[in-house]
């Protein structure tokens, strides 16, 4: 009793090819050229989903992307893949497609129960019943109804599927292959610009895939023969223009074949774009127009010529327009009975004509009253003047076309309303854009053709170039039939005419929202959930906007439509990450001592992007120990660790001392060559921006350092200054960061190691003092040290360039191996700072003055330096500023933890509170935990006892405030 | 003398039959920057504009040179030794282009991207110099401290042709 | 969206870095007039429709240029 069946036709798809799949869990079969959704009609499927909220019984409507109702669940575990679109789904070997919102079946649904709720279902329901006053209940009720209604859900297993990018760049854009994009596409190809054509479906050729016409079935291959003639035409099918950006720039998503990715996006640069992506049919809304069964008039007539699947017996047609008369022409000419429902009074003589030779029974001023059958039309009653009832295997609508122009629209240009067509077509096009056929609202094969031409000639236009081109030659059609179309859109009566089928939106919701004043096409589409979904409303918006014009007394062209956005199609957001997942996520920055710290028993931390070695194996195997014992070393002895991740910087000029004094709040313009001095920098609002000890190398070269998280930035503040505003200076700045890498040799016998490095080198406190700077030579490698100490302790940095910097280090490792000398890691290196009360980046928030930072008193008082002037505004001299403190833990066997929020000890604990924890650290000298913090009034408040809040934790602890110099406030170790 | 490593110490060649990708190590770099005069004085030439290559020349900007030659004396120019700075990675065959073209925004059409020109821009963010060698052959300078994850980014971008 | 870049060509805008407001002079290195520097620091306009501004091409010539992008359609017309 199936109501579709195969005929013998010849059509698009391979009966030499069969290809099996799964719906539901029953293997069926179909042919290559089939759309999932053809497959499924082939084999008497046509109950093939319930609907979002009433589950009612739904099948296909559309034979394209447009289809509202047959979306399935496709794949398995991570490549699961919700609201496929079976029309869209070409058929391959292995599809596993399931239908979705229904329970325990398709055909035996529990949740069909909502249809007798419809009444409470009803638009802003959402809102009405759990919102307001009453909000807390829907959190109650949210679960239970996102579980009744709604679309395929999502798994939580990773995608394991890859996605590719790809950047492109072409002459000419062509969105669409139906006869205007394949026209375009060969007339620009023909004059040998680079030309990419872009077809949605697995088949070029659009709507000519439907016309069962030889000639232009020979026309299509022709054009599609030449294209591949031509060396700079790509044809890409299966591929959707998603969107159109600022610049020219077409994202394309594309399902390669033979290729190890799932999908590619590709963003596609064009000059010219030729937008000829068609129209799409509009359904009628009359009651129980979502059975299974009533299908658009063009869908029939594509499952008819292009796959080879016919109603049984009988078909009942219903338009308002002419194109369905091809559809029934089609019909009965493949032994279909055909009765003809026209809404308009008058029809055209020829088409009286051919009907009558057919044998198709017309019923002037005729609809549709009802539909009979639930889970599958079997009758149709008219309505109007020839009440009958007719059985039937389908009923086919046309209630006219609509344009696909969502591509003109992306950049902000809005669609027009044009009478004659009953439709919206594109408001215009932006410069360098063109359209050509059923966009534009020309429905002929023949003018879409000429279209295409004219539109690959305007591209040439401004592409400044010209040559003479042959012309396209037309298919030997006797001339396009005009498209006469006459719309009635006042709403029907009855409860389940539906006009946006994915949301199950009715008729008496668009009456709804109209009295409750929900009257603008945005308003509506919010108040009633219609046009979202994964359709985007492509088959239902524009009856909704004429409803509601007609219940308002406006014309179509004042109602307007909804803002139209990219994607045009659901997009997976896989294809989105692209091949930026896993590994790849971002990219990584890597020492050059990174393969030395990995052979080495390093663990690895990331800060930024760059991984850096956190603590080494010698010391531990857990974090929260490891660091200590390489901390004792460093107080102790000596320990080496890698520094290459600070920003370096060659300034160099006659005017680098000049600059440098203008951008670092301290002086540098009397540095003596040989020596290094720690600079903060400010950015123009007072703002502490940076720091770090920069070395005179010669009377016009300075080796800047920077942190390694403002080293980017400092670089581009730099070049701005000097290439923006201070061009009078003569000072040229590059980035040292890769060229450069750097280790710190520190602890009490810091010089011995140095000394057992480098024994030609006199590194003793005369002729190396605190700060100063040597260049020297290890077996013909240039070397810096710099005496300068982050831990507090003796120390020197030692720099060389990168692609030495690993023997290098080995070097001291070997030399100083009798010291004990062993390699310490990021946690150490922190929490030694810490002890000194070194700030660094995790205690900056970018809203630190100098004086917060209680480095007030560095900053010239004669001199000029930038953030000098809004450094004294008032916000940042108020006597009470979030400051730098020292904190100590008061409470034996608690921990302090970063981000703890401060609260003096009279407080409640509440709220944002005076402060917080910026870094801690466990300190190896005071065998307690001790912090960095930022506190409402600083140091003002030292010795005052605090509680450290951590929520998260439940956690309040009792410290205490305390001076951030936590060792050798007299300096006396660094100076040794 | 010390030994010289490589930021691509720990990867293998990417050999196929339709692709390769290698270090290409082993090269000297030299930024020098200043006033056309100077830079034309020293060098010898100075290229016409930025994205061509001349006698191992490839002016980077305005006023900056990048030298693959032997460092020569360069007086009023501020010359910045850069060889361990950057990581070069050679792509070549057929496929180099459509594998840069999922690396990075540049149109790698042979028409638009010749021998002995190249282009400034990002692969994954990260600041490269590709340069078009030959018709087949591209060298990707790219920053030595993420040379490994960019490896990894276009050898990965080139598993179809593995 | 792409933008021009004087040295380099037609590039994507991720290799740029946006710059700010480029309509108003910096006040003198070393001026102390707080009103002059809060002027130029903290008041913009924001219109709709040309506008000079800074952009660095960070990922390319590394040049600080002053363009003139049209912000209501990100149309670049023209160097400042």
């Amino acid at each position: 009793m199936t109501a579709f069946r195969r005929t013998t036709k010849a059509a698009h798809i391979d009966r030499t090819k069969p290809i099996t799949f799964t719906f539901d869990g029953k293997t069926l079969s179909g042919f290559a050229g089939d759309t999932l959704a053809s497959a499924l009609l082939a084999n008497g499927k046509t109950l093939l989903g319930r609907s979002f909220k009433y589950h009612r019984p739904r099948g296909l409507i559309a034979a394209g992307l447009e289809e509202p109702n047959a979306l399935f669940t496709t794949g398995t575990d991570g490549r699961t893949e919700p609201n496929t679109t079976a029309t869209a789904t070409e058929l391959v070997s292995g599809i596993t497609a399931k239908s979705q919102n229904a329970w325990p079946s398709l055909a035996f649904d529990v949740m069909a129960v909502n249809q007798f709720l419809s009444p409470i279902f009803s638009a802003g329901f959402y809102y009405k019943t759990f919102m307001g006053p009453l909000k807390k209940s829907w959190m109650m009720y949210e679960p239970i109804i996102r579980k009744a209604a709604g679309l395929g859900v999502a798994v939580p297993d990773v995608d394991t599927a890859r996605y590719e990018h790809r950047y492109t760049f072409c002459d000419v854009l062509v969105i669409g292959s139906g006869p205007a994009g394949l026209a375009a596409a060969v007339t620009a190809a023909r004059s040998n610009l680079r030309v990419t054509l872009a077809e949605q479906d697995f088949e070029l050729g659009g709507s000519l895939l439907s016309s069962g016409n030889e000639v232009l079935e020979q026309w299509r291959k022709t054009q599609i023969a030449e294209l591949e003639t031509h060396k700079e035409a790509r044809v890409l099918k299966r591929t959707t223009a998603q969107g159109i950006y600022d610049g020219n720039l077409v994202v394309l998503n594309c399902i390669p074949q033979n290729h190890p990715a799932k999908m590619i996006l590709e963003q596609c640069r064009a000059k010219t774009i030729i937008i000829a992506t068609g129209a799409i049919e509009r359904p009628l809304v009359f009651e129980n127009n979502d059975r299974p069964g009533v299908m658009l008039a063009s869908a029939v007539c594509t499952y008819l010529n292009r796959h080879s699947v016919a109603p049984k017996k009988r078909a009942v047609i219903v338009t308002n327009n002419d194109s369905a008369y091809t559809t029934a022409f089609e019909l009965a000419e493949a032994d279909v009975a055909v009765t003809v429902a026209e809404q308009r009074a008058t029809l055209s003589g020829d088409l009286l004509a051919k009907a009558a030779q057919l044998g198709i029974a017309i019923f002037p001023s005729s609809g549709i009253a009802n539909v009979i059958g639930e889970k599958q039309i079997r009758a149709v009653r008219l309505s109007g003047r020839h009440a009958a009832t007719i059985e039937c295997d389908v009923l086919a609508m046309s209630g006219g076309w609509s344009p696909v122009l969502h591509l003109t629209s992306h950049g902000g240009i809005k669609p027009k309303y044009d009478e004659k067509i009953a439709a919206f077509v594109p408001g215009g096009f932006a410069p360098s854009h063109y359209g050509a056929g059923g966009v534009n609202g020309t429905f002929g094969v023949l003018a879409a053709i000429r279209e295409g031409e004219t539109a690959a000639h305007a591209a040439f236009e401004n592409l400044v170039f010209r040559k003479n081109l042959e012309a396209i030659e037309l298919p030997a059609l006797r001339g396009d039939r005009a498209y006469a179309i006459q719309p009635d859109w006042t709403v029907p009566e009855g409860k389940h005419a539906f006009v946006d089928f994915q949301n199950d939106v009715t008729t008496k919701d668009i009456k709804q929202a109209h009295q409750e004043g929900y009257l603008s096409v945005e308003h509506l589409k919010r108040y009633t959930t219609l046009g979202m979904g994964t359709d985007q409303g492509k088959t239902s918006n524009i009856n909704a906007i004429a409803m509601m014009a007609d219940l308002r007394g406006l014309p179509m062209s004042a109602a307007g439509t909804t803002t139209f956005r990219p994607p045009y199609a659901p997009l997976t957001i896989g294809a989105i990450a692209g091949r930026n997942v896993g590994a790849h996520f971002k990219p990584k920055r890597l020492s050059p001592l990174h393969d030395w710290h990995i052979a080495h028993g390093a663990t690895f931390i990331e800060a930024g992007l760059w991984m850096r070695a956190w603590y080494y194996d010698w010391a531990g195997n857990s974090p929260e120990t490891a660091y200590i014992k390489e901390m004792e070393l460093v107080r102790g002895n000596v320990g080496i660790s890698d520094v290459s991740s600070l920003g370096k910087i060659d300034v160099q000029g006659p005017d680098a001392a000049e600059f440098l004094n203008r951008v670092y709040v301290n002086g540098f313009a009397k540095l003596p060559v040989g020596r290094a001095r720690y600079g903060v920098m400010l950015n123009d609002d007072g703002i502490v921006l940076d720091d770090g000890t920069t070395s005179r190398i010669s009377h016009t070269q300075f080796y800047m350092t920077t942190t390694t998280a403002q080293a980017g930035e400092v670089m581009s503040w730099l070049e701005y200054l000097l290439q923006m505003h201070w061009t009078d200076l003569n000072v040229h700045v590059t980035s040292l960061t890769d060229e450069w890498g750097g280790m710190a040799v520190s602890g009490p016998n810091a010089r011995r190691a140095l000394q057992l490095a480098f024994p030609d080198v006199d590194v003793t406190t005369e002729a190396l003092p605190y700060m100063g700077v040597m260049e020297i030579e290890l077996e013909g490698v240039p070397v810096r040290i710099l005496r300068l100490s982050f831990s507090g302790e003796l120390a020197y940095e030692v720099h060389c360039s990168a692609n030495y910097t690993t023997a290098l280090w080995e070097h001291i490792l070997v030399s100083a191996d009798s010291l004990g000398i062993k390699p310490y890691g990021l946690e150490a290196l922190a929490s030694l700072r810490i002890e000194k009360g070194h700030v660094a980046g995790a205690d900056l928030d970018h809203r630190n003055t100098l004086d917060d930072l209680g480095l007030g008193k560095m900053a010239g008082k004669e001199k000029d330096y930038v953030g000098k002037a809004l450094r004294f505004r008032e916000d940042c001299q108020a006597p009470v500023r979030w400051s730098l403190v020292g904190i100590e833990c008061m409470e034996d066997g608690k921990k302090l933890r970063g981000g703890a929020i401060l609260f003096a000890a009279s407080d409640e604990i509440k709220g944002h509170g005076r402060g917080y924890i910026t870094s801690v650290t466990w300190s190896t000298e005071l065998n307690k935990f001790i912090a960095l913090a930022l506190y409402n009034g600083g140091l003002k408040h030292e010795g005052e006892d605090i509680i450290c809040a951590f929520p998260l934790k439940n956690e309040n602890v009792k410290a205490r405030i305390v001076s951030p110099h936590f060792i050798d406030k007299a300096g006396e170790r660094l100076h040794a | 003398m010390l030994e010289a490593s490589s930021a691509l110490v720990s990867v293998k060649p990417y050999v196929s039959s339709l692709l390769t990708i290698v270090e290409a190590p082993d090269f000297t770099l030299t930024q020098y920057a200043g006033a056309e005069k100077d830079l034309r004085k020293a060098l010898g030439k100075f290229p016409a504009r930025i994205g061509i290559v001349q006698d191992n020349l490839l002016r980077v900007s305005p006023i900056q040179i990048w030298s693959l030659n032997e460092a020569v004396e360069a007086p009023n120019c501020f010359v910045t030794p850069l060889s361990s700075s950057r990581t070069r990675i050679e792509i070549s065959a057929v496929p180099a282009r459509d594998v840069l073209a999922k690396c990075a925004a540049i149109d790698f059409h042979k028409s638009e991207f010749k021998p002995n020109t190249f282009a400034q821009t990002g692969i994954h963010h990260v600041p490269v110099l590709i340069h078009c060698v030959a018709d087949e052959i591209f060298h990707v300078y790219v920053l030595r401290t993420f040379a490994l994850s960019i490896w990894d980014h276009l050898t990965d971008a080139a598993l179809e042709y593995k | 969206m792409r933008l021009q870049c004087p040295h380099c060509g037609e590039r994507d805008v991720a290799e740029f870095r946006y710059g700010g407001d480029a309509t108003k002079t910096r006040p003198q290195h070393g001026t102390g007039d707080l009103q002059a520097w809060h002027d130029y620091h903290f008041v913009f306009d924001n219109p709709k429709g040309p506008h000079i501004e800074y952009w660095q091409h960070t990922l390319g010539c590394r040049q600080w240029l002053k363009l003139n992008r049209n912000t209501a359609t990100n149309v670049i017309e023209g160097r400042a």
